[in-house]
């Protein structure tokens, strides 16, 4: 029954930085299917924007290259597009909401302007009927006096506002895919609430499926289906999300889960993950988590883990091994209690 | 136990006034209006808002980085408010102020080494020697070392550049520690650490915070008392446990049912508030959040509300409560 609307298989993604060459994107695998809600959870700098953007192909040509894996889209090949294709597709199949609604606006356009673009191009629609059309989306996404804000600039609209224009931006084709990306890190809790809020309204109405980035656990567990962590550049666990929260598998996520305030007495001390994430350079061979990880032993530094798969939770750790499977359920006790 | 109040705030007003041009009248945006509070000594303070109520401006305002137009700051029994410039920078060694973004709060042409000596060579303290002991000591305090010393700000994470702007408030042993926004530029696995180092550091050097964050989850965590502002007025204060199960005013009830679930298995009601935070520049009449407010009466529109003492340290401004009244408390509990 479920359909893959999107599969990535071992993506790698190159950056040229002078002479060096550095590999942020080390082999990420996932796949959305369709209607649901993905979750892609990890700290900055763990290839999670990156990875969507390769998904959209805006990464820069220059100094940036795909090296290997392909990106499915409806079994379309997305790696191997000519810009022309490209620009077929988005906006139109898939779209994206950026993180800050601040700056992804064009300040010199008015809001009609802007939103005119994707239903010119792909729709092929006169002027009055993308009026229209532009206004009752707008509406659709709870913009109060739709008909004068389509003439306002962006600058007028709070930073609610302007996200709630991005949405309605990324939803005017119908597109079958929406790529969001931290779309309500800039914002207050309460108009957090309000985004939340609208973009389940609007995926309970049509069928479309939501790639959702973020870092912040709290909104994975009240919007997604299903959940992806990222860390250096690797999915290092995979699972539903009610799977995910009730055992979490892998120790990078279990710390993650840890050091979250609200799973630590108050006033007590936080439990946290030593060190920080490596630079891409830094990463050599063996597991990229183990020099924080607090069940680390010989293997993890000299042999990279493989995905171990237990019945769609998927884990990349040699705790999941069989062999040492009793071990990471006696020090998980270990962890619990500290 | 009476606890010796350190700081306290009557009445302070910060207004800026933005030229409409030469004939035209000024506006007057008020962005902290009339608010009052005290801490006392060793107390974790919060102030928890959304972006441009003005916690950021008291915090500023209290270390007189930006002058108050009115009301008094008592810092531990003499008013500051009033005092020149020159004394207030001697008496910023019992006050520092820790910064929000990491990225832009050090100098980035100065090494470590330059910019932790910095605070002890303005308030003239030790010698030469000393000082530079003093900051490898913090420095192994805050969880770096030695051979940082020589780095500049680039070479750091986030996390580690907040470190640093933690151990340059620290290293004169201040009384009292503003910090604004200090792990909200941070991921999750360092915010951890540095709410950690900030909670060992006020055991070790018996430090008051006064912290100031949107972050309700980091507040629940590590203060004691809170104060929740809109748009430049208090409209609660409250112990930090009573004010998580038992908020009273309905923007403080809107903010708590606001905040992501923990667990996808877990129900939450929730308020959603409508529309975004008016402008300063232009408030609503009365008490100023009667536009959003889904108990809205009509003295509201007209009329602001003072604060009422609910009970024991916990204060309300809002209509709801000035007179008391059991059937509008249960009103709101049962909608």
């Amino acid at each position: 029954m479920s359909e893959k609307i999107l599969e990535i298989n071992d993506l790698r993604v190159q950056f040229k930085n002078g002479k060096e060459k550095i590999q942020p994107i080390r082999g990420v695998n996932f796949h959305i299917n369709k209607g649901e809600t993905l979750g892609i959870v990890g700290e900055s700098g763990c290839g999670k924007s990156v990875t969507s953007l390769a998904i959209m192909g805006l990464l820069p040509d220059k100094t940036s290259e795909i090296a290997s894996g392909n990106i499915l889209f409806n079994n379309q090949n997305l790696s191997k597009l000519t810009e022309k294709q490209f620009r077929k597709l988005r906006g139109n199949d898939i779209s994206m909401i950026f993180q800050e609604p601040m700056t992804s606006l064009n300040p010199v356009f008015t809001i009609g302007d802007q939103l005119k673009e994707p239903l010119k191009r792909h729709k092929k629609m006169s002027k009055s009927q993308a009026r229209k059309e532009i206004i009752s989306m707008l509406q659709q996404v709870g913009l109060p006096r739709a008909e004068q804000i389509i003439d306002e600039y962006p600058h007028q609209l709070s930073g609610g506002m302007r996200q709630r224009v991005m949405i309605s931006l990324a939803l005017l084709c119908k597109p079958q895919l929406i790529i969001a990306d931290e779309p309500t890190t800039a914002l207050d809790v309460t108009i957090q609430a309000q985004i939340l809020d609208l973009l389940k309204k609007l995926k309970g109405e049509s069928d479309m499926s939501l790639m959702l980035i973020t870092h912040d656990l709290g909104v994975v567990a009240e919007m997604c289906n299903r959940v992806v962590v990222m860390y250096a550049g690797e999915v290092v666990e995979e699972a539903e999300v009610n799977e995910l929260f009730d055992s979490p598998k892998h120790p990078y996520t279990k710390g993650l889960m840890q050091s979250l305030p609200s799973n630590n007495d108050r006033k007590s001390k936080l439990y946290s993950i030593k060190g920080q994430v490596p630079r891409p350079s830094e990463i050599t061979v063996g597991c990229a988590f183990a020099n924080r990880c607090p069940h680390v032993f010989d293997r993890c530094l000299n042999e990279t883990p493989p995905s171990f798969n237990l019945g769609n939770h998927i884990s990349k750790c040699w705790l999941q091994d069989s062999p040492y499977k009793e071990v990471s359920h006696n020090e998980t006790k270990g962890t619990a209690i500290r | 136990m009476k606890q010796k109040v350190l700081l306290s705030v009557k009445n302070l007003k910060k207004y800026y006034e933005i030229p409409q041009g030469l004939f035209k009248e000024k506006i007057t945006v008020k962005a902290v209006d009339d608010i009052n509070f005290t801490i006392k000594k060793g107390e974790t303070f919060a102030l928890v808002g959304e972006s441009g109520c003005g916690k950021s401006t008291t915090g500023r305002t209290i270390l007189k980085l930006t002058e108050p137009t009115d009301g008094k700051i008592i810092f531990d029994g003499n008013d500051i408010s009033t005092l020149p410039y020159k004394q207030m920078r001697t008496l910023r060694n019992r006050m520092q102020m820790v910064f929000q973004d990491p990225y832009a709060s050090l100098n980035p042409k100065k090494t470590v080494r330059e910019i932790l000596i910095e605070p002890l060579r303005v308030h003239k303290k030790f010698d030469n020697v000393t000082r530079l002991e003093k900051v490898k000591s913090i420095l192994e305090i805050v969880g770096l070392s030695e051979y940082h010393l020589d780095r500049y700000p680039h070479e750091f994470s986030g996390g580690q550049r907040q470190r640093i702007g933690i151990a340059r408030a620290v290293i004169l042993q201040p009384d009292f520690i503003i910090a604004d926004e200090p792990v909200s530029a941070l991921d999750v696995s360092v915010q951890s650490q540095v709410i950690n180092l900030m909670l060992e550091l006020q055991r070790e050097f018996e430090l008051t915070y006064l912290f100031i964050s949107h972050d309700l989850s980091v507040i629940q965590h590590m203060t004691d008392r809170v104060a929740v502002m809109y748009l430049g007025k208090i409209v609660e204060i409250a112990k930090t446990e009573d004010l998580f199960t038992n908020p009273k005013h309905p923007y403080t009830k809107a903010l708590l049912s606001a905040v992501p679930i923990t667990h996808p298995k877990e129900k939450k009601e929730r308020i959603i508030l409508k529309g975004d935070v008016p402008s300063p520049a232009n408030p609503p009449s009365g008490c100023t959040f009667h536009p959003r407010c889904s108990f809205a009466l009509d003295i509201c529109k007209k009329q602001a509300p003072i604060t009422t003492e609910y009970s024991n340290s916990h204060s309300v401004n809002c209509h709801l409560y000035t007179e008391f009244k059991e059937e509008t408390t249960h009103a709101i509990n049962h909608s």
